[in-house]
């Protein structure tokens, strides 16, 4: 047990974490009803079956092209849209019949055949908009054109778990993710842990602690910055003792991309936090290649695939593979036909990704025809919200999956 | 009696003279519920100290007190017609950028990657203006890669301190508006450095908007069509004839006039149609007739063989384009929220005015509703405002570089010259989470109390790997073995090409780049509390804390939040008396350093 903190304390940090005995109020919360309605929702649920499972969701911001991901290379007109970017069959690492991963995606090719990885063909979404900032809204909210206000993650949230327990919801980044939105649930959002801290003398720190303390007031800004403040006094030493006392012999590959967030999640995870969903990104629009793209797309495929490679293997590590599923997605595809510029603009269809002992390995759904186009862009085979079921459903146990995503959606069995 | 008639002139000379300086009891109170969504002028009788804060807060960087108290007496129209029109203010005090002079002949035009620029150095036996060596030479490619390197580095280190040059400017500006509206247009039709990679151009683009802030929007449209640098960030050097690319129109059309839901996809093509063959060289616009489409197209309804103007034309004759452009600076200026009512009305403002914009503007700092609840101190400051505010309020006459502004403001979320993408920066309650809340007041401990010891200036950073590649090569090693890192595959990447070697490249150009740039002068800010509030005549506690909460917030705190700064400084000096002394100068510092730290703060 490497550089742990001495029990007693770290159950006391937890306590303090989890505001165990303390009533904050949170801007949205409604503070009477919010017990019994918590008490409600998590009647009939399943998700105390899996009381103990994690979800974390890694975004791809900019439009992934899937076609160069999760290459088609038995389908000739894949050759014949591409010619200067299409991967060689012979490059590509062959997982199925007509199927392979781009040849920097070795990190992929592990867990594939380790029997970790599942792809799911073609997912998308009706009168699919192929501007980045509307569909990646719609990807977070997980109501395609339309205005919810609350992300997919925030609203099971708020169906399946407690918002008395704090930090459910973690959200790796500079700025909170529309996906984890949520009405009864203040996720915990922060990127470097080491930085997560106030500075100053004790009597500073303990005046501060005394000047951030949630309070109710018209100003509702206000009121929304104090009970952000003490959110921060309430986690930062949590997660800034649990990120330094961690250490990995595991490789995430080169720190770029997901990998370093990765390993701040396994920090977490490995110190108990009893976070349930963690969101990550791939932030910057990085994956969008309009231009030159051989290079770059390469360079992004190899750092996303090993950090999510060294993080399944950092959960084997600590005992925690049982619990932790990963589910990797991007707003759209890219088009079918490469540009004048030796990239791809943007396009619809896309593979989504799930990772972990959980799933049945292997490629799901059918994939879109690369001849029956809409306006050179694929059709999609799988709604993406089924997605979204399937790991609402089979793999953190909440059955009522059309509460949370405002229509019936069947699950895919992805999940053993 | 005379003598009592003195003391009376004398008691209330002092009283007025008193007042400028202690606490105005004077507030407006909150204004009427009507307010709100009134856009009709506010009248001299509405006119006060701390509405003139507000303005100053919204329409600049904020100011000290004397010059509040200067501008509350004065009437809001005069204040509110200086502010706008601001051109008759003699504002020589601010001088031009300083350059460095980085750029070399031949380096332009510039390839767009390290690939393409050792293609040309194959195919041309040159490039970036360096000739390959002769065949048999070892590395015969080295001194153009050193060079391509040299360039990226070289281009951030200038942007940098383009940057502070621009803190400086928005600190010192005796135009505050022009500033605050620069940075707004910055964000609004955002590139960065970070791909266009030529400190020139965003320099030009920040002296275009500089220009065009309050003027004519057809003009600034048009301006920002044809700049180099949003031309580069948006590929439209790539939209041609033969394969519009769609990025160009799409931005222009969702982000910077109309908003989604207003147009089609067919739009959008025949809009990147109008544009292409729009395209720099190097650092002027230039149109490239061979490769633009002149074919006819139907955009929003029209059909005609249009070019990008008049695109630009048809947008304007389109009312929710001026709906579009006055809710996105009523956004900025006044508060999130705006109704239906609000938007359409300020579009018929700018759109009757012919699209100038400073009528709009005008209207919206004289508005009710601009002074009304809902606007008032619930904007919470973006890290470029709430740093250079804070110096504002300070006294301070130029930006401290120890700590380094560019560092500050970007472990905010906002580095200047580098937005996150096309879309600019989202604002509001985005720029707060709880790691950044902790860092909004841990940044202020910073300037009060410099670490100089530890202090790393980022114009002169340079990576682990590059500075042992550094030791190694002083230690007499050669580039191969110098450049040894990590795992086989990773050397074989690096020295991969027998004609040069990657790493040396990144060290060498990093090398160049120091040499070549003005290193920023490091100062720390040189504050004086102690004089402050001797001249506030603040010499208890209580004063000294009602002081600077005066002074530095936009709202009251509540009585217990007070309790505690006060019981602080007691706590600090031992005493409610505040006198000078060896200690009171770091015990100020630190109670600032708490006011900083309030979640109150970052509200403007």
């Amino acid at each position: 047990m490497a550089g742990i903190c001495s029990c007693s304390r770290r159950e006391f940090l937890i306590r303090g974490l989890y505001g165990i005995g303390v009533g904050a109020s949170l801007p949205m919360v409604l503070n009477r009803t919010s017990a019994a309605l918590a008490a409600q929702a998590l009647e009939g649920t399943s998700v105390e079956k899996h009381r103990d499972r994690i979800l974390v969701v890694v975004e791809l911001s900019g439009g992934n092209d899937g076609l160069n991901t999760v290459v088609p290379f038995g389908d000739a007109a894949y050759y014949r849209a591409r010619p200067n970017l299409a991967i060689p069959e012979k490059q590509a690492i062959k997982v199925a019949a007509g199927f392979g991963f781009h040849p920097s995606m070795v990190g992929f090719e592990r867990l594939y055949k380790d029997g970790l990885m599942a792809v799911v063909h073609g997912c998308g979404y009706d009168h699919p908009s192929l501007s980045h900032f509307s569909s990646m809204g719609f990807w977070h909210t997980g109501v395609p054109n339309g205005g919810e206000p609350l992300g997919w993650l925030g609203r099971l949230a708020d169906a399946g778990y407690d918002p008395a327990v704090r930090n459910t919801i973690v959200n790796l980044g500079s700025s909170q993710s529309l996906a984890v939105r949520s009405r009864r649930h203040a996720p915990l959002v922060f990127d470097d842990p080491a930085r997560f801290r106030r500075d100053g003398t004790d009597t500073e720190k303990e005046a501060l602690v005394a000047l951030s303390q949630s309070r109710t007031t018209p100003n509702a800004t206000l009121e929304f910055l104090a009970a952000t403040a003490q959110n921060a006094t309430e986690s930062s030493d949590f997660v800034r003792q649990a990120s330094a006392s961690y250490h990995t012999p595991v490789d995430y590959g080169i720190g770029g991309g997901v990998g370093g967030n990765l390993q701040r999640v396994a920090a977490l995870i490995a110190a108990g936090m009893r976070t349930r969903l963690y969101y990550v990104t791939y932030a910057g629009n990085s994956f969008d290649t309009h231009v030159q793209q051989a290079d770059l797309h390469s360079r992004l495929l190899m750092y996303t695939a090993d950090g999510v490679r060294g993080f399944l293997e950092d959960m084997k590590r600590i005992g925690r593979a049982d619990d932790v599923a990963v589910m990797m997605f991007t707003e759209f595809g890219r088009r079918v036909e490469e540009n004048g510029s030796l990239g791809t603009d943007h396009g619809t269809a896309t593979p989504m990704f799930l990772f972990g002992k959980g799933v049945k390995a292997g490629l799901h759904g059918q994939h879109p025809s690369l001849t029956d186009l809409d306006d050179g862009n694929m059709k999609m085979t799988t709604d993406f919200r089924r997605v979204y079921a399937t790991v609402i459903k089979e793999w953190l146990g909440y059955d009522d999956t059309q509460a949370v995503l405002k229509q019936r959606f069947d699950t895919l069995g992805v999940f053993a | 009696m005379r003598s009592r008639a003195l003391l009376l002139i004398f008691i209330l000379g002092s009283l007025s003279v008193g007042r400028a300086q202690t606490i105005s009891t004077e507030t407006s109170g909150p204004a009427p519920a009507a307010w709100v969504d009134d856009l009709s002028a506010i009248t001299a009788a509405d006119w006060t100290r701390d509405r003139a804060a507000h303005l100053v807060e919204r329409a600049g960087f904020g100011e000290t007190p004397d010059q509040i108290a200067r501008l509350a007496a004065m009437k809001p129209d005069d204040v509110v017609n200086r502010l706008v029109a601001y051109e008759a203010i003699d504002n020589r005090s601010v001088g031009p950028f300083e350059e460095s002079g980085i750029w070399d002949p031949g380096m332009d035009p510039f390839p767009p990657s390290r690939a393409e620029t050792v293609r040309i150095a194959y195919e041309r036996g040159e490039s970036l203006g360096i000739k390959v060596l002769p065949k048999g030479t070892p590395r015969r490619l080295q001194p153009i890669v050193d060079k391509f390197f040299y360039s990226l580095i070289a281009n951030g280190i200038e942007t940098q301190r383009l940057g502070l040059w621009w803190a400086n400017r928005m600190l010192a500006s005796k135009r505050p508006l022009e500033e605050k509206l620069t940075l707004f247009w910055h964000g609004h039709f955002a590139s960065g450095e970070n791909k266009v990679r030529d400190y020139r151009m965003m320099l030009r683009q920040n002296e275009m908007f500089r220009d065009r802030a309050s003027g004519n929007l057809r003009t600034l449209l048009v301006g920002i069509l044809k700049d180099p640098a949003m031309l580069v960030y948006l590929d439209n050097g790539e939209n041609v004839k033969s394969h519009p690319n769609e990025n160009f129109g799409r931005e222009l059309l969702e982000l910077f006039t109309m908003g989604v839901g207003n147009y089609t996809e067919r739009d959008v093509r025949e809009a990147a149609r109008a544009f292409t063959g729009w395209s720099n060289d190097v650092l002027v616009f230039k149109f490239n007739a061979d490769l633009h489409d002149a074919g006819e197209k139907t955009f929003l309804g029209r059909t005609g063989n249009f070019n990008g103007e008049e695109i630009i034309d048809i947008i304007l004759a389109q009312p929710v384009t001026a709906e579009f452009v006055a809710a996105k600076l009523y956004r900025f200026f006044v508060r999130e929220e705006i109704s239906d009512a609000v938007k359409k009305e300020l579009g018929r403002t700018l759109r009757e005015s012919g699209y100038e914009l400073k009528p709009l503007l005008k209207r919206i700092f004289l508005s009710k509703d601009f002074y009304s609840q809902p606007s008032y101190a619930t904007q919470i400051k973006s890290p470029v405002h709430l740093v250079v505010s804070t110096y504002k309020k300070m006294g301070l006459r130029e930006v401290p570089t120890m700590p380094d502004f560019g560092r500050m403001t970007g472990s905010l979320g906002q580095s200047l010259f580098d937005p996150p993408n096309v879309a600019g920066w989202a604002g509001g309650r985005t720029w707060i989470t709880p790691a950044t809340l902790l860092q909004r007041g841990n940044l202020f401990r910073e300037v009060l109390f410099p670490d100089v010891k530890g202090f790393r200036p980022p114009d002169r950073a340079m990576s682990a790997t590059d500075a042992r590649v550094g030791e190694r090569l002083a230690k007499g090693m050669n580039i191969t073995e110098a450049t040894r890192e990590g795992d086989a595959e990773s050397n074989m990447m690096v020295d991969r090409e027998e004609d040069y070697n990657t790493r040396y490249g990144g060290y060498k150009g990093a090398i160049d780049a120091f040499e070549r740039t003005k290193l920023i002068p490091r100062q720390q800010a040189t504050i004086n509390l102690t004089t402050m509030v001797q001249a506030a005549r603040a010499d208890t506690a209580e004063k000294v804390v009602d002081h600077l909460v005066d002074r530095f917030l936009r709202v009251r705190l509540a009585a217990k939040d007070r309790a505690v700064l006060v019981e602080f400084l007691r706590g600090k000096l031992g005493t409610n008396d505040v006198r000078p002394g060896e200690t009171l100068e770091s015990a100020l510092r630190e109670l600032l350093y708490l006011v900083l730290s309030t979640p109150e703060y970052q509200l403007g």
